[in-house]
């Protein structure tokens, strides 16, 4: 046996891998979603000057590389306000900010989905715009949003390999080593590829299933 | 600002040099994106079953794995069976299979969504399929895809940046170097993504003019 | 002459159409009634091709509309106006009337642009002949519906429900043009609600229900006492028809 060849360890080692990058995308997830559901807070409850700051923060990170945004937190800002910064950090940051701007978007467009007549309705009775959020608009909300925010938690799955570039440890850096070990990058990245296919059809096929409950409870055919 | 200014104003042609490379780059592969994209979506109306799963199975494969692993593949890969290009070649091919990819998928859904009737309306009167598709079903769907399309295009400026990573030196490439030989890494990171910000703005005016444009006239929706 | 033999149409389980027998000869006017469901819809669509035969044969002028061949001569000599018009949207009104005419006739394109226009005329939208049918009002998209079918020149017009998905008066100037035609002595096979215009312009009349044939006979008849009405199905239907 070369040095070069596959070992049992290796298997070990994408096992690891592909722990960090099913925790940091959990994680970042978790983490850009409850970003996301306080921006659209700040959005609907019409917070000036706060608001029109997270419009054009999450326009920029939705219209720039997440290469450079993870460059921009990694390199940048240790360099510019002397901090430490580790790769998890700096990759924990930088996707769950990035998930939260296309996140807040989604939530947006799901309120506005709502028919302006249902708010009307509710506001001639008498609710609080709390009111009208919690009973009225967020139900719905929910049940349109839900589609979308799978695509982009789908998206943001293959997103998290980037974070190898800076130095994590996830899934693509594990695949970096072993290619550059074992000089069989046909085998090395089909196997890691396919191990993000996998991750994104269950994330898919988990997201259908919700997607059906949500709709069902919420949707009501022919009224 | 006036100091950051004198810092990056000797790298400027620099990075100008990636910018117009990035450009370069992203033309060639948005063309042959839309080139393998209509492709496949033609493909995938084939009444050959296997055909059709190989349409489906190549958007499906590479709309759910990372890029950045797709061009490992490319990279390392092709000339471990003899192929050897450089590595702008190989950026260039791996990004145009990844947006064909997606644009297959954008103009299939813009043909599902031509209304039947109206190609109904077209079989009866004796057209051929040949000129119902071109006359009728794909005026129609570029149509209504333009935008859906823009998206697609405007990801994959922002996807080139990963081809700095196979050393290619476009835009992000240059400005990586730019960032270690200021020691501003900070700066230059931020005006780069101002760069990529401006750069995709500019190009998503340019989609809702050609959008408006096409569409004046038109009305998707059908019957009354 | 339009010979429909023996038609049986099927979509899984349901049976839409039973053993159909219908011919309709140069200079007629035929018009089938029915209630909603009752298959109507389904012969023109069996008659110009969109749907396939489940049993019997349909031929247009000895074409058999089942072959590849007999179809596409069927299809040349007749033409089919929608119920929701059908209109190309991203074509002018022109453009909609021109396409087949130079695509399938072979026709100059001046030709069919000017036979277009005498059309557009002939249905007082003269002056519309550049808009898109997304400008225009149902009533005019369905008359460039009846002029992209004329354009062809057809023998045959088949009319599905050309008038359900329009206002009262809208109604009105798309029935007055299909009349005009009728004396004209366009031969037509004309599906409709409008009881009343129909005993106006057709010359025949074919009653169907739940899929089967159950009377065809010359519109006085029809609507006779001692024959049609004296159907206990159809005086329910046109009596229900009337109150409408």
């Amino acid at each position: 046996m070369r040095y070069a060849d596959f070992t049992p360890y290796d298997l070990v080692l994408l096992a690891q891998g592909l722990g960090v990058t099913v925790g940091l995308f959990t994680l970042t997830t978790l983490v850009g979603l409850l970003i996301a559901a306080l921006f659209t807070l700040v959005d609907y409850y019409r917070v000036p000057v706060l608001r029109q700051v997270i419009v054009t923060v999450s326009e920029a990170l939705k219209n720039s590389p997440v290469l450079v945004q993870l460059f921009l937190v990694f390199f940048g800002l240790p360099a510019f306000f002397h901090i430490n910064m580790t790769p998890f950090v700096a990759a924990s940051l930088t996707i769950s900010l990035n998930t939260a701007a296309f996140a807040f978007v989604i939530f947006r467009s799901g309120i506005d989905a709502v028919e302006a007549e249902q708010v009307a309705a509710a506001k001639v009775y008498g609710h609080s715009r709390w009111q009208i959020l919690r009973f009225v608009l967020l139900p719905q909300a929910a049940a349109f949003s839900i589609g979308p925010l799978v695509g982009l938690l789908v998206n943001q799955l293959q997103v998290t390999s980037l974070i190898s570039v800076i130095g994590v440890f996830d899934l693509t850096k594990i695949g970096n080593i072993l290619n550059l070990r074992t000089l069989e990058p046909f085998i090395v990245w089909t196997v890691v590829g396919l191990l993000y296919y996998a991750l994104a059809k269950l994330l898919a096929s988990v997201g259908a299933r919700i997607e059906k409950r949500l709709r069902r409870s919420v949707v009501w055919e022919g009224i | 600002m006036n100091q950051l200014w004198v810092t990056l104003r000797p790298h400027l042609p620099f990075m100008l040099d990636g910018f117009l490379l990035t450009v370069f780059a992203c033309t060639l592969a948005i063309i042959g994106a839309v080139l393998i994209g209509a492709l496949m979506a033609s493909l995938r109306t084939s009444g050959n079953r296997i055909v059709r799963g190989v349409a489906f199975a190549y958007s499906d494969v590479f709309r759910n794995t990372p890029f950045i692993v797709q061009l490992f593949f490319f990279f390392y890969g092709l000339p471990e069976i003899g192929i050897y290009i450089g590595a702008f070649e190989t950026g260039v091919i791996a990004l145009s299979i990844i947006g064909g990819a997606f644009v297959s998928d954008v103009i299939r859904s813009g043909i599902l969504a031509v209304d039947q009737g109206v190609i109904e309306a077209a079989k009866v009167s004796g057209l051929s399929r040949w000129t119902i598709f071109t006359k009728i079903v794909l005026p129609i769907a570029l149509r209504t895809s333009v935008r859906p399309m823009g998206s697609v295009l405007i990801n994959m400026v922002l996807t080139s940046s990963i081809l700095s990573t196979i050393t290619i030196n476009e835009l992000t490439g240059t400005a990586k170097i730019v960032a270690s030989t200021t020691f501003k890494p900070f700066e230059v990171y931020l005006v780069l993504l101002v760069l990529y910000a401006s750069l995709t703005y500019a190009l998503s005016l340019l989609i809702n003019t050609v959008h408006r444009r096409l569409n004046r006239a038109m009305d998707t929706g059908g019957a009354a | 002459m339009i010979v429909i033999e023996n038609v049986e149409k099927r979509f899984g389980e349901t049976t839409v159409l039973k053993r159909i027998n219908l011919t309709i000869e140069p200079g007629e006017v035929v018009t089938i009634l029915g209630s909603s469901g009752s298959g109507k819809s389904t012969l023109i669509r069996c008659i110009n091709g969109l749907e396939a035969l489940s049993g019997g044969r349909i031929t247009v002028d000895g074409n058999d509309v089942s072959t590849k061949a007999g179809l596409a001569t069927a299809r040349r000599r007749s033409a089919t106006v929608f119920q929701l018009f059908n209109l190309y949207p991203h074509m002018t009104a022109l453009e909609n009337i021109t396409l087949a005419p130079i695509n399938v006739l072979k026709k100059p394109r001046a030709e069919a642009e000017a036979r277009a226009r005498e059309l557009l005329k002939l249905v007082g939208l003269a002056d519309l002949a550049t808009a898109y049918p997304q400008r225009l009002s149902g009533g005019q998209r369905q008359r460039v519906g009846i002029c992209r079918a004329l354009a062809m020149d057809p023998r045959y017009l088949l009319l599905d429900e050309v008038t359900s998905a329009l206002d009262p008066e809208m109604t009105g100037e798309v029935l007055d043009i299909l009349a005009e035609l009728a004396r004209g002595g366009t031969t037509m096979l004309f599906v409709t609600h409008e009881v009343e215009f129909a005993r106006r312009i057709s010359s025949r009349i074919v009653f169907l229900e739940q899929g089967e044939l159950i009377v065809d006979m010359p519109t006085e008849r029809f609507f006779a006492e001692d024959g049609g009405f004296a159907v206990p199905r159809i005086r329910q239907f046109l009596t229900k028809m009337k109150k409408d």
